[in-house]
């Protein structure tokens, strides 16, 4: 009992200590709800420089990524149990949680119009602005192992059927022509998503169409086409492409192991940077290859972004946070903190400080050539929530391309159903 | 599930209560534990109910009738979610229950071990299923887990443990048994403990051997034990989720998708109204297997 006493009173005097030291300097501590799968060192930088020069502390809520966060974020927005900040995807995403009613409207900010479009158009509903770039913008495309390449002969492949017959060089020299990770199975749409650019090419008012309801999958060659890639990737896979996460698919592309790897490369090029920074200029990009060598465009997909609780004892705060985030200082400090700059920053007139991969230059031919055009995740608010299981089926052989799409229509329409558009 | 259970129970004690006419206590003893399962689990299912016929964002809905259950009965999964389902249960039902048999028949018997055996055995029980589930997708990997790396050196071929689609929900299925049948052992250890030796010594003076006397004595006298497995393991397999969700996130593509992890996904995608019908599937579903199932097993218990 005495020492309970003890204990207890150690703790109270313990805790009014506290509360003296913190009360002096009026902090405002702000949370932060954050998926693991994000780069984490820009976002920690700027939290510590924000923490000293403008009094404001975010803690950091680190929690799972796909589905599952899915299901955290509408839990808890519906629960009322909301932090105040929110790192969440833009796009098609966005619309079901209800923007108007849970974030804050940035419209009206100073740093609004320094946004570029693309991404304000991505984390708009009915033209107001809820969120700030999280961070750099990415494609999704092939990136590729040049010293692979080398060793065979190969060149950059400008039609699909150019990398199939490059596919069919390695596996015939035992190499994995295609890293595949669909353990993490949101990684299996990417090759269907990233074909959107040649798509759009192929049939310009697709997008609009089919939220429309009147084009859809199955039925529009140039869309279906996607599918019809999909299907033909199967047979290149490494042999545990269905047990293997999206680290060892950056393991096997860096060690040579694997040839070619269809992802974002956001995903991809920080981390080679940070675990073999003497391999990372070996990593090279290129488009998904449309089916004619003229016309070959990149297809880019915008950061996450950073929402701010609309319900939230310090909206000032939170505020005064993004402002900072977006202005010269808070940018230089979130782009010099990244281990290498991957991709463009979707803001106008800035360019990023630090050390450039060798990739961003492949890139960036793209992006100066004008080829380049946003996933359709942020053109139509219509994306079917199985898109990632339907991609990880017909991947893996389990369904054809047709039936693929036809599945993937249905889902689509499952989807517009619930957002009140009028499909049959 | 805990609805059906409580549903069950609530029901006996109604009508035990409508039955006997001279009570000896007051019905109010039972109205704060009728209250809470009133509040919490009652009120709540029939609001459910409604919500299973509207489309729903959580703050406001409109009615839309039984689209939401024509919708789902479409879902591209959902034919083979049922289908895989009703294997898993099935299959973890069956399996634990005669494993556990044999494993309570030598857990009974004079062995020195049997202490440590039986707390060997209830271990698994123990663990966290997230973590059993991250464990064996670990062991079952295809190139680098333990499973594979043994069956290569014994010169045999590897198996896609969760990668092939055949295999992959018995590959869970056997997780589950390894993590269930520690409960179902101790089940029947407590129903076999509780025959008296009398038949046993009795059969012996008739000359039974040891096969008869477990045939014979021990099957029959465990009937109540056996039967509470068959309705625990069974609920337990039908509304199975996070073992599934840890190891194959109902994956590769839909091939391991149960019930629980499409509504679990209807879910995510925002689609409240939706997965609210899929759980009302879900309890239609078990109750319809598992009433009758419980009506025939307590029937030929009493017989």
């Amino acid at each position: 009992m005495k020492k309970f006493v003890k204990t207890a009173g150690g703790m109270l005097f313990a805790c009014l200590m506290c509360g003296g030291i913190s009360a002096k300097p009026k902090k405002t501590t702000l949370t932060m709800l954050i998926s693991r799968d994000q780069p984490m060192s820009g976002i920690q930088a700027v939290c510590d420089s924000a923490e000293k020069s403008l009094g404001i502390k975010v803690e950091m809520e680190v929690t799972s990524s796909g589905t599952d966060l899915d299901n955290m974020v509408k839990t808890r927005l519906a629960s009322g149990d909301v932090p105040d900040l929110i790192v969440y995807n833009t796009g098609s995403l966005l619309a079901p949680l209800d923007p108007q009613n849970n974030f804050i409207n940035l419209s009206g900010e100073s740093f609004s119009p320094r946004i570029n479009k693309a991404f304000r158009d991505s984390a708009s509903i009915d033209g107001q602005l809820y969120a700030i770039p999280f961070g750099l913008s990415q494609a999704g495309a092939v990136m590729y192992n040049k010293k692979v390449y080398k060793k065979y002969g190969l060149s950059v492949p400008k039609t699909w059927k150019q990398f199939i017959a490059n596919c069919d060089v390695l596996r015939k020299n035992g190499v994995t022509a295609i890293i595949g990770t669909f353990k993490d199975s949101w990684t299996s749409q990417v090759l269907f998503l990233g074909d959107s650019y040649n798509v759009c090419k192929a049939a310009p008012d697709f997008p609009a169409q089919f939220e429309k309801g009147n084009m859809k999958y199955a039925t529009t060659p140039a869309a279906l086409r996607s599918w019809q890639k999909l299907a033909d990737t199967t047979s290149y896979y490494n042999k545990d492409y269905l047990a293997s996460t999206v680290s060892d698919g950056c393991d096997k592309l860096a060690s040579g192991d694997g040839a070619h790897y269809i992802m974002l490369t956001d995903n991809v090029l920080p981390q080679i940077a940070s675990l073999y920074p003497d391999k990372i200029d070996d990593i090279g990009v290129f488009a998904i290859p449309g089916d004619t060598a003229e016309d070959n465009g990149i297809t880019v997909w915008m950061p996450s972004g950073i929402y701010g609780s609309k319900n939230s004892r310090h909206v000032e705060a939170i505020k005064k946070f993004l402002n900072y985030y977006m202005s010269d200082a808070g940018l230089d400090v979130y782009c010099s903190a990244l281990d290498v700059i991957s991709g463009p920053m979707p803001v106008n007139n800035y360019t990023p400080k630090g050390k450039r991969v060798a990739a961003l230059a492949d890139m960036e031919a793209y992006y100066n050539a004008g080829k380049v055009d946003a996933a359709l995740e942020f053109k139509t608010a219509v994306k079917g929530a199985n898109a990632m299981n339907i991609c990880s089926e017909c991947g893996s052989g389990q369904t054809t391309a047709e039936q693929a799409a036809k599945i993937y229509d249905e889902d689509c329409r499952k989807q517009a159903v619930q957002l009140g558009l009028k499909w049959k | 599930m805990r609805k059906t259970f409580g549903t069950v129970i609530f029901a006996a004690a109604v009508e035990g209560y409508l039955m006997k006419k001279n009570n000896i206590y007051s019905i109010w003893f039972a109205v704060p534990a009728l209250s809470l399962f009133t509040i919490f689990f009652i009120v709540p299912m029939f609001i459910s109910f409604f919500f299973s016929l509207t489309v729903w964002n959580l703050k406001s809905f409109t009615f839309c009738g039984l689209d939401n259950f024509k919708l789902f009965f479409t879902e591209h999964s959902m034919n083979l979610s049922v289908r895989n389902t009703l294997v898993y249960a099935f299959v973890t039902c069956s399996v634990k229950l005669i494993l556990s048999f044999f494993i309570a028949i030598l857990l009974s018997s004079s062995l020195k071990t049997k202490n440590i055996l039986r707390a060997v055995v209830f271990f698994p029980t123990l663990v966290s299923t997230i973590a059993v589930g991250i464990t064996f997708s670990a062991l079952m990997h295809p190139t680098k887990g333990l499973f594979n790396v043994i069956l290569q050196s014994l010169g045999m071929t590897p198996v896609d443990w969760l990668g092939n689609t055949k295999l992959a929900l018995f590959s869970v299925a056997f997780t589950d048994i390894w993590k269930g049948v520690g409960i179902a052992t101790v089940i029947f250890l407590s129903g076999i403990q509780s025959i008296s030796r009398d038949y046993y010594e009795a059969a012996v003076i008739d000359g039974a051997n040891y096969v008869q006397r477990i045939c014979f004595i021990t099957v029959p006298l465990s009937k109540p034990a056996r039967n509470s497995i068959i309705i625990l393991a069974l609920i337990g397999g039908l509304k199975s989720f996070d073992l599934i969700w840890t190891m194959t996130g109902g994956g590769p593509g839909f091939a391991t998708d149960v019930l629980a992890s499409v509504i679990y996904k209807q879910y995510a995608a925002g689609f409240y109204g939706l997965s609210t019908a899929g759980n009302v599937i879900m309890f239609v579903f078990i109750t319809a297997i598992v009433l009758p199932l419980q009506r025939y097993l307590i029937k030929k218990e009493e017989q």
